[in-house]
């Protein structure tokens, strides 16, 4: 138990220490694609003049960005990035004794940082549920979400140590993480809301864990989704937390296999 | 002054011709670069399809208009990724880990040498697939086609001068900090304004990427210029903003130097 | 044609203390420290000479050579080379000038050594038999000739700075610099690279200025040698009379801390032939002694004797016989004991 913590704080010291580019990375990170949103809408609903896109306002569509900025923050960060480095520079020797605790090692360190901006993102969401957002919002609803936001950034992170166990067999795992997260801005609703996908095309975004990530959360604190619609979704995604689980064990299971057998 | 010229082409050969020999080794990454493009350019496309499966328009653009300008965007983007985008990639390790040095030791100029070691032939894919998606929505797009298909040689190259300029801009901190990764990071972020078309965007913003952030340059103005052409005030912005990084470029850059002269030891 | 005049070179840091608050400082009250790298060094090279720039790490040797290439500017004094000046880079300076530092590459390691020739070829725009002729001739005196078409890459770390002395090279340069060229190589390997280079300082004349902790680069290969110690020219003239003969080095560890006063009492040897061992890094500042190791600097057939006398006198954990040592040969001109 003792080496979790410490790899926690770990990650914590990481942070402080790059305190500047942390800071410039998260208002990078939350401004850009924010203002990219609100440009969109701003462009469509005054410009053009629509009264409504999808059945939304244009204040229900502001909420939507406002609000996806603080699920934008808690997603997954590029540990699998670091995972397959490891596995392609041979590192991964080092740490061969306890490749399960590798993974989950490499997870807490870097969630460390997220921890603490998923703890801000709340409480600027609580703010903003009682004044800014319609009555439908509430801190119980933020609260809910943000639980449900972090879950994606678990699945977030198993997903890319399932992809990065691909380093084994083709020694370069990079295209393949860039290209989940490429998928992944688009289907998780950082971009824009996911129900604006025309109906017979939403089996893509619900296909794919990733609208558990923003589209979900900012569903659920702004009150589109009932509370047994988030029970089930929290379902949803402990489900897919178990599969991922299942699944990293077994393709980094033959991974090693192969890794040990060319001799590290 | 045509010998240098023809020296330094002579040198861009053999660059071109050793990249081609690396790559053709290392075979395996081709699919996965060229995935990696097919997957970045669907993202940005389907952002836009999604919303215009809701609505007809956006800022006056239709979806033909927006595609087009994807396309040029594409195409300009893929250009500077094949001649540039590495050697950028690679600037900070320059300095940082001393290879200017040798560089510096060159009777060629080591900015010529620094940012044409890297040439990503897989990238000429990409610039085949921007210039498919704008040739096939260019009728519907508006575009007047025939002739002034030559323009869009010219409007490429002024896209890839600015992504150079604003690049170099952006990367030539590195003299002074020594980790620049937060800069560069946010060079990706502002890049996220350029791959739109500037007609949506509100006087304030458009005003920004199309004078001290010139993003605008890369894609949306050769854009624009080639659907309906230009305002007068734009065509003079373009020449002033262009001359004054390239001014603003080559001081940072012998400033730099200097600096990294002085500070090593 | 090589003048050195007066040269220092100095430069400044800011010092940072750890942890959030030390940052904090360096934004308001940054503590500024001066290192001085060099220190009034002067001398002067004859074309076509060989000569050995030595001295512990951080001596300034790096330091030296690129202010001698043109890299850095001194921060006092002046230098010629060829009859430039270097830090003002002029091209024709830098077409007759050769640069290469031991551990860093300078060809293209993914490519084929003879794809990355080319791009020598054209940078220092070579004709093209006189290339082909040059490749030939440098390949085969360093026994390389059967990997130029493989991937540098591939090659072994002595093959590979072969390859690098060959791109290196291949300009024909007047003068070349060369920082550490056998650092890391066995032995074989570097004994061909020296003699490679003591081959072609005679038949093509170019000066060469080579740095090295290695004694034995120095004691084979060059005609002068200069010592810098701290920053400080401490010795300029011949090699000869720097390594005594049949020299060696005895290191003792003992079980208790020793005094060195009764050590030299015992064994008869005078105290400066003894000293506390230290640990291996000798730019380190704070140099931790190992605890209870001395050095001895004696005569080969001294050994014995001496080690009797110690066994008698304290416990013995371990020992061991070196060759002459660098540090040795500086401290003993240091302290005024060989005079050019």
């Amino acid at each position: 138990m003792n080496w979790r913590l410490a790899a926690l704080k770990n990650g914590f010291k990481d942070y402080t220490a790059y305190r500047v580019e942390f800071l410039m990375e998260i208002l990078g990170n939350a401004i850009v694609p924010a203002a990219i949103q609100w440009v969109l809408w701003y462009a469509i609903f005054k410009t053009d003049g629509a009264t409504e896109l999808a059945g939304m306002t244009y204040v229900q569509m502001l909420h939507y960005t406002l609000v996806s900025v603080l699920f934008n923050q808690v997603r997954g960060g590029d540990q699998d990035f670091e995972l397959a480095e490891m596995i392609r520079t041979g590192q991964l020797s080092n740490y061969l004794i306890r490749p399960v605790g590798l993974i989950q090692f490499i997870y807490i360190r870097g969630v460390a940082s997220k921890l603490l901006i998923s703890a801000l993102s709340l409480a600027i969401g609580i703010v903003l549920s009682v004044s800014v957002l319609s009555s439908e919002a509430s801190p119980l609803r933020m609260i809910g979400a943000m639980l449900l936001a972090l879950l994606g950034n678990v699945i977030h992170f198993q997903i890319g140590a399932v992809l990065s166990a691909m380093a084994f067999r083709w020694e370069d795992a990079y295209g393949l993480l860039m290209v989940k997260n490429m998928a992944v801005s688009i289907l998780s609703g950082e971009l824009l809301p996911l129900n604006l996908f025309p109906e017979s095309m939403s089996w893509i975004w619900k296909s794919t864990p990733f609208y558990l990530y923003v589209f979900g959360p900012a569903q659920y604190a702004l009150g589109e989704w009932t509370h047994l619609e988030f029970v089930r979704q929290l379902g949803v995604a402990f489900l897919w937390i178990f599969v991922l689980w299942v699944l990293i064990r077994f393709t980094w299971g033959l991974g090693i296999k192969k890794y040990v057998s060319l001799g590290g | 002054m045509i010998e240098r010229l023809k020296l330094y082409a002579r040198i861009y050969a053999i660059q071109l011709k050793n990249n081609w020999v690396r790559e053709t080794v290392y075979r395996a990454n081709f699919v996965t670069a060229v995935g990696v493009d097919i997957v970045w350019i669907l993202v940005e496309v389907s952002l836009f399809a999604v919303i215009y499966s809701n609505v007809p328009s956006i800022a006056g653009w239709t979806k033909y208009q927006v595609y087009f300008f994807l396309g040029i965007f594409f195409t300009s983007d893929a250009l500077f990724t094949v001649f540039f985008q590495r050697n950028f990639f690679n600037f900070s390790d320059l300095v940082n880990k001393g290879e200017l040095d040798i560089l510096l030791t060159k009777p060629v100029h080591p900015l010529f040498l620094a940012l044409s070691r890297w040439i990503n032939l897989t990238a000429i894919f990409t610039i085949s697939m921007g210039l498919m998606i704008a040739v096939h929505y260019a009728p519907q797009a508006g575009f007047a086609g025939g002739m002034r298909w030559a323009l869009v040689l010219f409007w490429m190259f002024i896209g890839v001068i600015s992504a150079i300029l604003l690049r170099f801009a952006f990367a030539v901190w590195i003299f002074w900090t020594d980790r620049n990764w937060a800069l560069v990071r946010l060079y990706y972020q502002f890049f996220a304004f350029a791959s739109k078309p500037d007609a949506i965007y509100p006087k304030v913003i458009r005003y920004l990427i199309l004078t001290f952030i010139p993003f605008a340059f890369i894609g949306s103005v050769p854009a624009r210029a080639l659907l309906h052409g230009l305002e007068l005030w734009e065509y003079l912005a373009l020449v002033l903003v262009l001359l004054g990084f390239f001014i603003l470029n080559t001081i940072l850059w012998r400033r730099g130097l200097r600096r990294y002269q002085s500070a090593s030891s | 044609m090589i003048e050195v005049r007066n040269v220092s070179r100095s430069f400044r840091s800011t010092k940072k203390a750890p942890g959030f608050a030390g940052a904090m400082q360096l934004l308001f009250k940054p503590e500024i420290q001066t290192h001085f790298a060099l220190k009034d060094v002067s001398f002067n090279v004859e074309p076509g000479s060989f000569v050995g720039l030595i001295g512990a790490n951080g001596a300034g040797k790096t330091t030296l050579l690129k202010i001698l290439s043109g890299l850095i500017p001194p921060t006092e004094g002046s230098t010629r080379v060829l009859g430039y000046n270097p830090f003002e880079r002029p091209l024709d300076f830098r077409r007759k000038i050769a640069l290469v530092m031991g551990q860093k590459a300078q060809l293209w390691w993914d490519l084929p050594a003879n794809d990355a020739f080319d791009l020598l070829h054209a940078i220092y725009d070579i004709p093209d038999k006189l290339y082909r002729e040059r490749v030939q001739i440098l390949s085969e005196l360093l026994d390389v000739k059967q990997h130029l078409q493989t991937q540098i890459r591939r090659l072994s770390l002595g093959e590979r700075m072969k390859m690098e002395l060959i791109g290196a090279i291949l300009h024909w340069p007047s003068v070349i610099f060369l920082d550490e060229p056998t650092i890391g190589l066995d032995v074989m390997a570097a004994a061909k690279l020296r003699e490679f280079l003591k081959v072609f300082n005679q038949r093509e004349k170019s000066t060469i200025i080579l740095t090295s902790h290695n004694m034995d680069d120095i004691e084979r290969l060059c005609s002068r040698v200069l010592i810098l110690r701290a920053g400080e020219l401490i010795y300029d003239g011949k090699p000869a009379g720097l390594l005594r003969e049949g020299e060696r080095r005895l290191k003792v560890r003992f079980s208790l801390v020793p005094d060195l006063e009764e050590l030299s009492r015992i064994t008869r040897l005078p105290l400066n032939q003894i000293s506390v061992a230290m640990s291996e890094r000798a730019e380190d500042p704070d140099l931790a002694p190992e605890t209870g190791g001395v050095y001895f600097t004696l005569k080969q057939d001294q050994i014995v004797p001496v080690l009797q006398i110690l066994m008698q006198h304290g416990t013995i954990i371990d020992m061991g016989i070196e060759e002459q040592s660098l540090e040795s040969v500086i401290q003993r001109v240091f302290e005024g004991g060989i005079k050019p």
